[in-house]
């Protein structure tokens, strides 16, 4: 028998190889097949992200402005300039100001938006869809809405206020230092919201009720709720929320640009808008290049402590 | 499953490179008019007529860019770094300095012939186009920068024109005061590219200058100290406002908000669209000669004009090269005579403003009397324009907006300024 099933399987058998297993087995192809797939990421990071950069790198260290079109090796000197500049200087404290408050208003109010969110109540579905509506509006319309709302002529806050009684002609929020970046950072809290709602809402879901009920037999009060239960239980969540805020906002330039386009003077101007003026309104390249560098220099420790967490995580 | 060996993954990478990066690099067959005016929506139908008229009499069709005003610069330095340049841009005259140092940009006497400009333009309006005794850029309308009345305004609330600074604020005054929610003098006060021609009218009206044309820092002065201190009490008055960049001064004064602006005359083009009045707004547009600070000055105004300059490529390889034809096109009597007049300034050729549309309107007339003789830019005309344009904007808000004091502001803007100045070497 073994010889008739033998001689019924030798020409499956044979010692002629599949293809596959000519380019190092099945896993070797799906390796081959993997990579394939990664090309066009790798291809669009490549020319959208990772030459540019290797570029920026390079003008850092030149000095490409209008009076030299061909960029001439400058060694560190821009780097020097930066540090000898308050204006630039400037920069990097209202971003640190600006990262702070827009990060810590948008982590309070989106747990407090969540905690009320997850309570049972009727339209709660609808409140959760409408919540997200801010979130989904393109930035620049944010922007133009908030400004709006801000204008010193036409503004809502100012109608109310005026005809109110409270102020006594409209005041140009937007050209005092402390309103235009108060207005600047409630814009950005008022988008980032759902998101980060979003994320609480969903570490909420997995809390146990019958520990929050029990608690609640044992006398602890709402704050102590949220204090003893609820914060711990959402500390991953947290931490990768605040992560991803200061990171989200240290990028930040559309809704500022088209704010207060880093005004008045330069009130408003953090590190993106610095950049920009510097590149576009200046035309230095190697100052506005050297000014990127340390930007994302700003922004490493941060996406290095996301990434860690995420790696950690898989 | 299809297979691929490793040189047909380096097949396949390069196609799909030379794919996603065909868009960004392609251009256009035809060439190309990058223009602000075409961006304009009441002046975009005037810049596709002449395009029109163009295709029809010469057969080439000019592709029209549009780009923001305030983008331009940044849009021609983008591109070149792309290499994807126009043919042709338009050009502010305050931006040329800086725009010819473009390694492509066309020596326009070569390209056009000196001689042959020097005929057809006077040389005070050629010379909007030159730098360093070469000429790139043609001009393509001209004229000056000054001060406009709103006529209905100052009869409503009964002042007439003031002759003096002095009077030059009451009026403000009483304008604040009986025309409800105005900003009596839309002076620009947000927009770096324009803040520093209303602020270089008034330091030339209190005596002053900002840099000289050895390029020496002078705004470090009493006069410049006096103009700023003039335009933050203005500001603390609300006789100016914060946020205000030129087309929002256009609006109040075409809406009846504002008594004063300063503009060039092209500002009667935008009235009679942003006042939904057409024509019969011309009736309150006023040009005015600038109050003087004491009577016996000579009121001040700012030379003024659209450039057209040009870039090595395809279309301008000779003289007989579309984008060559079209530069001359723009200086024909069809064009001079209908597209200076629409945007309501003047035509650059000498035939041009002999022609009777000119002749006959009396606006240009009442610019010209009132305006005088313009003053050179004194930022536009240096490389670094765009810098010193920043550092004056900068410092003046500061001191407008009560962050600085005038005198602190002006010093900082003398030290930087000087820097810069030394910088550009």
């Amino acid at each position: 028998m073994t010889t008739r099933v033998d001689a019924g399987l030798s020409p499956q058998l044979s010692p002629q190889p599949s293809p596959l297993a000519r380019k190092g087995g099945l896993k070797a192809h799906e390796r081959r097949i993997g990579r394939l797939f990664l090309l066009p990421a790798l291809a669009a990071f490549t020319l959208v992200i990772l030459y540019p950069f290797l570029r920026a790198i390079g003008y850092a260290f030149t000095r490409s402005n209008l009076q030299t079109p061909e960029p001439v090796y400058i060694g560190i000197a821009n780097f020097v300039s930066i540090l000898g500049s308050p204006e630039i200087l400037g920069a990097f404290v209202t971003t640190a100001i600006y990262v702070v408050f827009a990060t810590s208003g948008t982590v309070i109010l989106g747990l407090g938006w969540a905690l009320i969110l997850n309570q049972p109540f009727a339209g709660r579905s609808a409140l959760r869809a409408l919540t997200l509506i801010p979130w989904v509006l393109p930035s620049t319309v944010t922007a133009f809405i908030w400004g709006w709302i801000f204008n010193s002529r036409f503004g809502v806050l100012n109608a109310v206020l005026v005809s109110a009684g409270i102020i006594p002609f409209p005041t140009a929020w937007l050209s005092t230092t402390s309103g235009a970046m108060a207005a600047i950072v409630m814009t950005k809290i008022w988008f980032s919201i759902p998101l980060f709602m979003s994320f609480f809402l969903a570490g909420l879901q997995s809390l146990d009720k019958e520990q929050i009920d029990a608690a609640r037999v044992d006398g602890a009060n709402n704050f102590a709720l949220l204090r003893d239960h609820i914060l711990p239980h959402l500390r991953p969540v947290l931490l990768v929320v605040v992560v991803l805020g200061v990171i989200g906002n240290l990028q930040q330039f559309d809704t500022i640009f088209a704010l207060t386009g880093g005004g008045p003077v330069s009130a408003t101007s953090v590190l993106s808008i610095q950049v920009y003026r510097l590149a576009f309104d200046q035309w230095d390249i190697g100052m506005a290049s050297a000014l990127g560098l340390l930007w994302v220099a700003t922004i490493l420790p941060a996406a290095y402590f996301y990434l860690r967490h995420l790696l950690k995580g898989a | 499953m299809v297979d691929f060996n490793r040189r047909q993954f380096g097949g396949l990478l390069a196609s799909g490179a030379a794919l996603a990066s065909y868009p960004a690099f392609a251009q256009s067959a035809n060439p190309s008019f990058m223009s602000f005016t075409f961006a304009e929506d009441p002046n975009r139908p005037l810049v596709q007529k002449v395009i029109d008229d163009f295709k029809a009499q010469s057969g080439i069709s000019m592709e029209a860019v549009g780009s923001a005003w305030g983008d331009v610069q940044k849009n021609l330095l983008l591109r070149q770094r792309s290499k994807t340049l126009p043919t042709t841009a338009q050009l502010s005259e305050r931006w040329l300095p800086a725009v010819a140092t473009i390694p492509e940009i066309v020596d326009l006497d070569q390209a056009l012939g000196r001689a042959k400009l020097e005929a057809s333009i006077d040389p005070a309006v050629l010379a909007m186009g030159q730098v360093g005794g070469k000429t790139f850029a043609i001009p393509l309308i001209t004229g000056s920068i000054g001060m406009i009345a709103n006529k209905e305004v100052l009869e409503k609330v009964g002042v007439g024109v003031p002759k003096t600074l002095a009077e030059f604020r009451s009026a403000l005054l009483v304008i604040r005061d009986k025309v409800p929610n105005s900003v009596p003098f839309a002076a620009v006060t947000k927009n770096p590219s324009a803040i520093p021609l209303d602020f270089m009218i008034m330091v030339w009206l209190h005596g002053g200058r900002i840099i000289d044309e050895s390029g020496k820092v002078l705004i470090g002065s009493d006069a410049g100290r006096a103009a700023m201190a003039f335009m933050a009490g203005l500001m603390k008055d609300r006789l100016i406002a914060p946020e205000l960049d030129r087309p929002d001064s256009r609006r109040l004064f075409a809406q009846g908000a504002s008594g004063f602006f300063i503009d060039a005359p092209q500002a009667r083009s935008f009235v009679r669209s942003f006042s939904g009045k057409g024509e019969a707004a011309d009736a309150f547009v006023l040009p005015i000669p600038t109050p003087v600070l004491k009577a016996g000055d000579t009121p001040r105004s700012i030379q003024w004009g659209h450039l057209v300059c040009a870039f090595k490529g395809a279309g301008m390889e000779d003289a007989n090269a579309p984008g060559v034809k079209w530069l001359n096109y723009l200086l024909s009597d069809a064009v001079q005579g209908s597209l200076a007049p629409a945007l309501s300034a003047l035509p650059v050729t000498k035939t041009g403003q002999k022609l009777p549309i000119v002749q006959n309107d009396p606006f240009f007339k009442n610019w010209a009397q009132a305006t005088g003789v313009p003053l050179t830019n004194e930022i536009g005309i240096w490389s670094n324009g765009p810098e010193l344009s920043t550092i004056l904007s900068e410092e003046f808000q500061a001191a407008i907006l009560g962050q600085k004091s005038s005198d602190a502001a002006i010093a900082s803007m003398q030290s930087r300024m000087e820097a810069s100045m030394l910088k550009r070497g």
